[in-house]
Formats: structure tokens, C-alpha cells, sequence
């Protein structure tokens, strides 16, 4: 029998050599972050400063667009980790792996998505503006990324098809993004119950050189264990099932 | 013209029988567009409007006028993207047994017009709850289109992408477009926004929406892009069919 820790590594390995068979998927990685991090910035930097905003709406837009990136990224992978492989990992399932660990050789795969799109999305952003604490800005990129995957691995465990699964998460990655772009300003409690509400915050607090607010922490930290619960517990019940909902 | 709607039928009832989809297909604009009336704050701001210059606003009619057109972008290009993904292997061996590729084109793009008609007509029904705008029927046209030219982008990214890039290209286009480079909240639009696919479609939307008039060439202008963009595809999608 194979141990826990050689599953995970097998796993892992599969899901990455899929992931690089094709070589667009990794030009994406590292290509999009530019792209998006400089358009975004140069669009947000015509838009005149708005009470709503706390930065230059230049800088800001830099900033939103990094956080874009770095989030949606790595919640497209963890979408099409689970949607995809649904039937793999049932006839996994039926030859001995535990789901809990199919679950985490797929999570960390999107971990290092995470990782690889912070670390060129941070880069990017420190050649249009300062930041303060690049090691705090890298962790707090990564965190969001990997935030995101979960929120894609959920919605890929419960709905059963790639298109629907697509279609939610752009509708919840673009109005999350909208909310936290400094364009609006509101009180509603709606707004902190979206992925990026808390990690936005720490993220330019980060960048500006502030202390981190530790109930803004805590909030992220929560939302993060909350997610991963979640996540963990309808993919173990429903993957391989046609999906809650299907 | 039978073949056309035989497949058509086929595509139809495949989306009758994923009763998910169309669940998404109205809930999720009308989550979009009540989520941020909602949440956006009352007030007014100044807002470049193509046919009338700088008016004051509600900001919850601005945003609500750029939402719609941007949810149906969002839906036509995911449409079109997945319609192109999963509609490719199967089209190819109609055409191997004796259909007529102009048929099937004729029901794939039929079927992304459903999409974009339902998701749209749903984003302007909700955003009626809060501002109707001044000139309703020009303002749906203006939303069919923004839909539609995304939906013909999506076909054309699902031929040239694998199905996460054009995922990215789905979920980013439409945004930086509509959103941000179109706004007329903007004191200035870059200088790419007027060759955007998002660019006549807003401006005919922000005309609709807030004045008593639509500047003509706005509309052919629009109707243009699309036609350009539906031809490549079209012709991108028959030459796949013919090839294979």
C-alpha cells in the first residue's frame, strides 16, 4: 500500500505534468500578469480621484489588477482541476485513494499556480509602483490565489459542467473584483462576504507600508478555514457524483 | 432548413435538459445587476454621455446601464467559448454523415443568439426595477449586440484556445473593456477604447439609457463591429467544419 505522503506526491506530480503538457497554460501564468496589471492601471489612471478611493486611481488600478490576476488565475485552475478530473478521481477513488488526498494533491497544484502568479504579479506591480513590504505583498498574493482556487474547486465539485462552472465564477470573481476596485464605496455587509473583501484590504495596507489590522487578519484567516472546510467536505461527499447539482 | 432546425432542436434540448444552465443563465444577471443597485451608494456623479456631453447622474443608474450591457457581454463570450469547445468533434461527423455546414451554423449561432437574448432580456428586466431607461427598445438593442459581438468572440476564442485560456480571455476582456476603458466615468478613454468591441454597444447604451435620442452612427457602428466580428467567426467555425 502506498503511504499518504507518496499518493500526495503522485498526485501532485500528474496534475502538474498536465497542467505543463500544454505550454500555453504556463505562458498564461506568466504572460497575463503583465497584461492585465499594466491595462488595468493605465484605464483606472483616466478615472478622476473619488472620495471612495484611498490611492491615485492610477496606482490603485495597478493594485486591483494584480490582485485580479493573482486571485483568478489560480481560481480557473482549481475550477478545471475538479471538473475535469471527475471522472479520474472517482476510478482513483475505486483503487484505494482516499479523497481527502486526491482533494490536497489537487489544492497544492493550485498552491503552486498561486505561488508562480503572485511572485510575477508582485514583480510587475513593483515596476509601477512602490511596495513597502514585498514578502508581506508576495504572502498576502499568494494567500488570495490560493483563497480563489478554493472557491473554484467548490463550484467545480457542486456544479457539473465546465460552462457552468465558468459562467459562476467569472459573475463572482468580476463583481468581487468590481466591489473592492476603490470605484464604489458602501456600507452594505454584502461586500464582506465576498472572497477578496478582507485580503484587498491587508493587500494594500501591504503595499503602503502600514501595519496589518489584525481583525482584518483574522477575518482572512476565518474565511480562508471556513472555505477550505467547505471545499474539502462537498468534494469528498459529491466528487465523481455528477455534482450537486447535476 | 430542416437540418437547421433539427440541430437547433438538438442544442435547445440539450440546454432544457441541464436545467442548471438556465437557472444560471437568469439567475446570474439578475444577481449581477440587483447585487450592485444594492450596494452602490446614492448619489449623484458626472457622466460623460456620448449624445448629450457631461449630465449628473444617479450613480445606481450609471452602473446599473454599464452592468447590463457588460452581463451580457459576459454570457454571450462564455457561450460562444463552451458552444465552440463542445459543439466541434460533434459537428464534425454531422458534417462527415451529410449535413449541410451552413445548417449547423445557422443552429450553433441560432443557439448562442438564444443564450444572449435570455440572459439580456433578464439584466434589462432587473435593471427596470431601479431606472428604466429613457428609451427602452434602443437600450435592449444595445445590450443584444454587446452580447452578441462577445458571443461571435467566444466562438472565435474557442476555436484558437484551449478552454482555460479562453476562460482568462472571457473573464478579463469583457471587464477591462466594458468597465473600466468604456466608463464614462472616466475623465479620458485610453486611446485603444474606440476600437474595443465594448465601445459603440456603451455608448448606445449610455444614449438609450439617459437621453431622448441615439446618435445613428453610434448604432451602424455597432452593428457593424458585429457584423464583422459574427463573419470571421462564421467563416472561422465553417472552414473548422469543412477541414475536419
Amino acid at each position: 500500500m502506498m503511504s499518504t505522503a507518496v499518493r500526495l506526491r503522485v498526485g501532485l506530480s500528474a496534475t502538474l505534468r498536465e497542467f505543463l503538457r500544454e505550454p500555453l497554460n504556463v505562458a498564461l501564468l506568466v504572460v497575463l500578469p503583465p497584461v492585465v496589471i499594466t491595462s488595468y492601471g493605465s484605464m483606472m489612471g483616466a478615472f478622476p480621484r473619488l472620495h471612495s478611493m484611498d490611492a491615485a486611481p492610477g496606482t490603485l488600478g495597478a493594485l486591483n489588477g494584480t490582485l485580479f490576476v493573482a486571485t483568478f488565475l489560480p481560481g480557473v485552475i482549481g475550477l478545471f482541476q475538479v471538473i475535469s478530473a471527475r471522472s479520474a478521481d472517482e476510478r482513483l477513488a475505486v483503487c484505494g485513494f482516499q479523497r481527502p488526498v486526491m482533494f490536497t494533491s489537487r489544492l497544492l497544484a493550485v498552491v503552486a499556480a498561486s505561488v508562480l502568479t503572485a511572485a510575477v504579479s508582485l514583480a510587475v506591480l513593483a515596476t509601477r509602483t512602490d511596495v513597502a513590504d514585498p514578502a508581506v505583498g508576495f504572502t498576502l498574493l499568494a494567500f488570495v490565489g490560493v483563497l480563489y482556487g478554493l472557491v473554484g474547486m467548490l463550484v467545480g465539485a457542486v456544479l457539473p459542467r465546465e460552462l457552468e462552472g465558468s459562467l459562476v465564477l467569472i459573475f463572482l470573481a468580476d463583481v468581487d473584483e468590481l466591489m473592492s476596485s476603490g470605484l464604489f464605496r458602501t456600507d452594505s455587509v454584502l461586500v464582506e462576504l465576498l472572497p477578496m473583501h478582507y485580503p484587498h484590504e491587508l493587500f494594500q495596507s501591504a503595499v503602503g507600508g502600514e501595519t496589518l489590522a489584525t481583525g482584518t487578519v483574522v477575518a482572512s484567516l476565518g474565511y480562508a478555514a471556513a472555505l477550505f472546510a467547505l471545499a474539502l467536505g462537498v468534494y469528498t461527499l459529491v466528487a465523481g457524483e455528477g455534482g450537486v447539482l447535476g | 432548413m430542416s437540418q437547421t432546425r433539427t440541430t437547433l432542436e438538438m442544442g435547445l434540448r440539450e440546454y432544457a435538459r441541464t436545467p442548471v444552465l438556465l437557472a444560471l443563465l437568469v439567475f446570474l444577471p439578475a444577481y449581477v445587476i440587483l447585487f450592485f443597485t444594492r450596494v452602490v451608494p446614492e448619489r449623484t456623479v458626472p457622466v460623460d454621455v456620448p449624445g448629450a456631453g457631461m449630465l449628473a447622474v444617479g450613480l445606481k443608474p450609471t452602473v446599473a446601464a454599464l452592468m447590463t450591457p457588460m452581463v451580457a457581454a459576459l454570457i454571450g463570450g462564455i457561450a460562444g467559448l463552451f458552444l465552440m469547445q463542445s459543439a466541434r468533434d460533434v459537428d464534425s461527423r454531422l458534417v462527415v454523415v451529410g449535413a449541410a455546414p451552413r445548417a449547423i451554423l445557422f443552429a450553433r449561432f441560432g443557439l448562442l443568439g438564444f443564450a444572449t437574448l435570455l440572459a439580456s432580456a433578464v439584466a434589462v428586466a432587473v435593471m427596470s426595477l431601479t431606472y428604466v431607461p429613457d428609451q427602452l427598445a434602443p437600450f435592449v438593442a444595445a445590450t443584444v449586440v454587446s452580447g452578441l459581438t462577445y458571443g461571435a468572440l467566444g466562438v472565435l476564442a474557442g476555436l484558437v484556445l484551449n478552454r482555460l485560456a479562453g476562460v482568462y480571455l472571457m473573464m478579463f476582456g469583457p471587464f477591462l473593456d466594458i468597465f473600466l476603458a468604456q466608463s464614462p466615468l472616466s475623465e479620458g478613454a485610453p486611446a485603444v477604447a474606440p476600437y474595443l468591441p465594448g465601445h459603440y454597444t456603451v455608448e448606445m447604451a449610455f444614449d438609450a439609457a439617459f437621453t431622448a435620442g441615439v446618435d445613428l452612427a453610434t448604432v451602424a457602428g455597432g452593428l457593424v463591429y458585429l457584423a464583422v466580428v459574427a463573419a470571421v467567426a462564421w467563416a472561422a467555425f465553417s472552414r473548422t467544419l469543412r477541414s475536419t
